[in-house]
């Protein structure tokens, strides 16, 4: 046997974190998708025990890891082909997408960022809750852009979809807002992709608006906060 | 399908390419997002390959940003100072996000548009 020892070549920690997040969709599988078992939810804390136990750094975790957090680029620019495929609706429903697009972006940035500052958080925490609403990748980008914390807005990103996912139905019910594409509109807006996932199990057309409301909402909060960052 | 993945990672090239000589704001990958949205518009076709390389891409995206994840394990400190904070915050600007957004996209049906919604 020769070569670098496994424990320090990429493939330990690239196995290890496929392996666990197969594990934890098979139970997510059986659970009919519910938002509580989202994989990433479970992964997280067991791939962050196995560091601990094995003594092994984050930083090489990291670089190990890197052909997986690779793909959110290419992800992040495929984005672009809900946006076309709802194009025919997006003309349609022009005004609605619109204006429910530019209000969920600012309620989500002013009510986030305004509940942390009223409770005394610093910039690098506001600037990691600011894109909340954006699909995970961007999220962490635009965090990492204006000064915030990139694994923090992660985590804030992914817990704010599986609350959206679990709150979405008895939300909208209470609020009396009946049609699909509101809804599905409304969850992609406000909880990204696991919301979307979430708005196709229930109706395919909340689920095409959801993922139409997530994609246009990266761009949008994207611009939104690169251009207040530049201001503040 | 090799077209598909050049065409993505042209977009994402170029957008960072954009994102750094110009200047633009955006996060390169989102410039990327733009780009290939124009290029979709200016040569119209069906793209068969394209949409199963990003439904693939979708469909793993939580496993991708695992790592990113795992990375909050250095954060002990601002999650044990901040952490109840955190979570009412997501929790009430989800929940308002939603309801907002829903409202106006109905108001916004019934006044600007013909039809009838429930």
């Amino acid at each position: 046997m020769s070569g670098a020892p496994l424990l320090t070549t990429p493939l330990l920690w690239l196995a290890a974190t496929v392996g666990v997040f197969a594990g934890f969709d098979v139970l997510s599988r059986r659970s009919g998708r519910h938002p509580l078992c989202h994989p990433v939810l479970w992964s997280t804390p067991v791939l962050i025990a196995l560091l601990l136990v094995s003594g092994t750094p984050y930083a090489t975790y990291r670089a190990a890891t890197v052909p997986l957090s690779f793909l959110l680029g290419p992800a992040v620019v495929g984005l672009a082909v809900p946006i076309w495929r709802e194009r025919a609706r997006i003309r349609h429903l022009a005004v609605p997408v619109t204006l429910a697009l530019g209000a969920g972006a600012i309620t989500s940035i002013v009510s986030a960022v305004g509940i942390m500052a009223l409770l005394g958080a610093p910039r690098p925490i506001l600037a990691s809750i600011a894109p909340r609403a954006t699909t995970t990748p961007v999220a962490m980008d635009i965090a990492g852009q204006i000064g915030g914390i990139p694994s923090l807005a992660a985590v804030i990103v992914l817990f704010a979809g599986v609350i959206g996912a679990m709150i979405a139905t008895p939300l909208l019910n209470a609020v009396g807002v009946r049609d699909y594409r509101a809804r599905g509109f409304a969850v992609g807006v406000a909880a990204h992709g696991v919301g979307a996932a979430r708005a196709f199990q229930v109706d395919e057309t909340a689920g095409a608006m959801a993922s139409l409301g997530m994609a246009l909402n990266a761009v949008l909060t994207a611009a939104l906060l690169s251009i207040l960052a530049l201001l503040v | 399908m090799l077209n598909a993945i050049f065409l993505l990672l042209a977009c994402q090239l170029s957008g960072e390419a954009l994102h750094r000589l110009t200047g633009v704001p955006l996060p390169g990958a989102v410039v990327g997002m733009v780009l290939l949205l124009i290029w979709l518009s200016v040569r119209r076709r069906e793209r068969p390959a394209l949409t199963v390389v990003t439904a693939w891409l979708t469909a793993h995206l939580t496993l991708m940003f695992v790592p990113a994840a795992v990375g909050v394990m250095e954060q002990g400190a601002v999650l044990s100072r901040y952490g109840l904070a955190l979570v009412a915050a997501t929790v009430v600007s989800t929940a308002l996000t939603m309801i907002v957004t829903a409202l106006v996209f109905r108001w916004a049906v019934r006044r600007f548009s013909e039809e009838d919604v429930a």
